[in-house]
């Protein structure tokens, strides 16, 4: 930590001199003070955000039987036995092959889905234009849980309990990547579309080579965000997966969890499970902190 | 042509609906396709299920398609159910520790890393962590950091709190399930006050500073004041969440001890799907709905006055 000593213009004569200096040392001092203290708590703060990550990956290496605190917590004698006593277990493959699929195929549709809407609705002058945009607005409003147990019901009725298509269609009717590409596209240039369309470009043929290559910046936004709350997910593939073959990895985990497999096995898993997330925030760091502000305040 | 297309930019074209050229028609017909798979898709899942929510707390209904009108019954039930009304009890206690620690630790670490020095990124960062990662994932540690003799039971006894461990103790249930939340809550928090201390002119925070106002003066009567919306914003969010928190309860406590960490939402799911009482489930639903409402205007009467 340094001090930063500005130079100032200085006032004449010794005692305004003197008195000026004795300020500035004063000034100076509850600058380095403040910043100390900053230093420390967003250092004790930094140490609360990652010690449960720390704690999740060491105690994953140690035998089950030995874990107390604190002396477990120490980076050596580590071993990989949870790992592959959780890895040779088939399901553990297959749950992440599920949460794969669950989350990549939605990501891949709700970018389609949302941005040929968000195109239509920016772009194009259509009956009932603005109440349809405004209802499917309105839908953000319906928390949930209300929402949770009719749409189970949809899909038992229809047997789509325990399939992929019952766990990804209903979660593909994303009003906010709707909104947020409508206000993107609304913000480009009329010109573009247009001149396409007069040089007899189709309708898709616009929409693939100048929507979708315009919109990249917020695609990827909206991708990595509708990717994390998909791997996530945790209460919608808990009701809709219910034999062991469908499960997801979190309700996978959940279910080592309660049923008392040993606790080094349930963080291995859970390590398993947390490695994409993090590869995916590192690669897309910005992109998510983007996405916070743009859905965040104005979804 | 080009002109056309100028002229009707600008709003100066007839009205709608009368003379369309060929080209206008290519327009709307284009446009109803475009959004045709996502309505589709809204109308299933998102209105049918709104609707059909709503209503589902007046009907007794069984897979295979039988729906029997109740009438207030699953409601009046509702009224007499004790389960309710402590997972109603559990559900605000829980919100009323997380959202305020939430929302300080946010406005603190807003407030910390908002000027620019090296590593600022790298604090934020670490700070949005948890926020990405589910507590699912995380809830096995967790479990093990609140157990007896784990970190947290060692550091309260330090500090002379002694070496209960808190998720099976039943008041202490709900204060560590909150420091659960405000861990994986801050950082959005933050976040989202940083993008609105953006807005925060310097120059009039430079000027108080000249005219010899302290930090807590310029907090106070220019920072804050530009924060209200955001804060206010925060505040809605956080309390929606905590409403609903779900993960952290059935990863770590499932409810227990003795019913102390039963939320609302847990109640909604075991009455759901343990117990296929869907209409039951369906009336809770609907009241943590209205507490939802009400409570979001409660917090604009306090907050939003003005935004």
């Amino acid at each position: 930590m340094t001090v930063v000593t500005e130079s100032r213009p200085r006032r004449t004569g010794p005692g305004v001199q003197a008195s000026a200096d004795a300020a500035r040392r004063r000034a100076d001092r509850g600058r380095l003070l403040r910043r100390t203290g900053r230093g420390l708590v967003l250092a004790v703060m930094s140490v609360v955000a990652l010690f449960p990550f720390y704690a999740l990956v060491i105690l994953s290496l140690k035998p089950a039987e030995a874990i107390h605190f604190p002396g477990s917590l120490t980076p050596w004698h580590l071993d990989g036995g949870a790992y592959s006593t959780i890895l040779g277990a088939q399901d553990v493959l297959r749950w992440t092959l599920n949460t794969g699929v669950y989350s990549i195929v939605s990501v891949v549709m709700v970018l389609l889905l949302s941005s040929m809407a968000g195109y239509a609705f920016a772009k194009k002058r259509f009956p009932g234009k603005e109440p349809i945009f405004w209802s499917f607005v309105a839908m953000v409003m319906v928390p949930y849980h209300v929402t949770l147990v009719p749409t189970f019901i949809l899909i038992a009725e229809t047997n789509g309990v325990d399939t992929y298509w019952g766990l990804i269609l209903p979660t593909l009717a994303n009003a906010q990547a709707v909104f947020l590409m409508r206000q993107f596209i609304k913000s480009l240039p009329d010109e573009l579309f247009e001149a396409a369309r007069l040089d007899g470009c189709s309708e898709w043929r616009v929409f693939v080579s100048i929507v979708l290559p315009l919109t990249k910046p917020v695609l990827a936004t909206l991708g990595i965000f509708v990717f994390l709350w998909h791997w996530n997910d945790f209460l919608w593939p808990l009701v809709i997966g219910q034999s062991p073959d469908m499960r997801t990895l979190t309700t996978g985990i959940a279910s080592l969890n309660q049923q008392n497999v040993p606790l080094n096995q349930v963080l291995a898993g859970s390590v398993v499970a947390l490695v994409p997330i993090f590869l995916a925030y590192l690669v897309g760091q910005r992109y998510v902190q983007e996405s916070v502000a743009m859905t965040g305040i104005k979804g | 042509m080009a002109t056309q297309l100028t002229v009707r930019k600008r709003g100066l074209a007839p009205p709608e609906g009368r003379r369309r050229s060929p080209l206008a028609r290519r327009d709307a017909v284009a446009g109803m396709l475009f959004v045709l798979p996502c309505f589709a898709l809204f109308l299933v899942f998102r209105f049918g299920p709104a609707v059909a929510g709503s209503l589902l707390g007046f009907f007794d209904y069984q897979v295979g398609g039988s729906a029997k009108w109740r009438g207030l019954a699953n409601f009046r039930r509702l009224w007499h159910d004790p389960v309710f009304w402590s997972a109603l009890k559990v559900t605000l206690l829980y919100a009323l520790f997380a959202v305020p620690t939430t929302i300080a630790a946010s406005l603190g670490m807003a407030l910390l890393t908002r000027r620019g020095f090296r590593g600022v990124r790298f604090f934020r960062s670490i700070f949005f962590l948890p926020v990405i990662t589910s507590l699912v994932l995380t809830g096995a540690i967790f479990r093990w950091v609140f157990s007896a003799g784990g970190p947290w039971s060692t550091v309260m006894g330090w500090v002379g709190l002694g070496h209960t461990a808190w998720l099976e103790d039943t008041t202490m249930v709900i204060p560590a399930l909150a420091l659960v939340g405000v861990w994986s809550r801050f950082g959005y928090g933050m976040l989202i006050l940083l993008a609105a201390l953006q807005n925060v002119p310097r120059e009039l925070e430079e000027a108080a500073t000249m005219d010899g106002a302290g930090p807590w003066q310029r907090f106070r009567y220019i920072v804050f004041p530009q924060l209200r919306p955001a804060l206010f914003f925060l505040a809605v969010i956080e309390t929606t969440m905590s409403f609903q928190a779900f993960d952290s309860v059935y990863m770590m406590t499932s409810g227990g001890p003795a019913h102390a960490s039963y939320t609302l939402v847990f109640d909604l799911y075991e009455q759901g799907f343990k117990y296929m009482d869907f209409g039951y489930s369906g009336a809770i639903g609907l009241a943590l709905f209205v507490m939802t409402l009400v409570v979001a205007l409660i917090q604009r009467l306090i907050l939003g006055r003005d935004t």
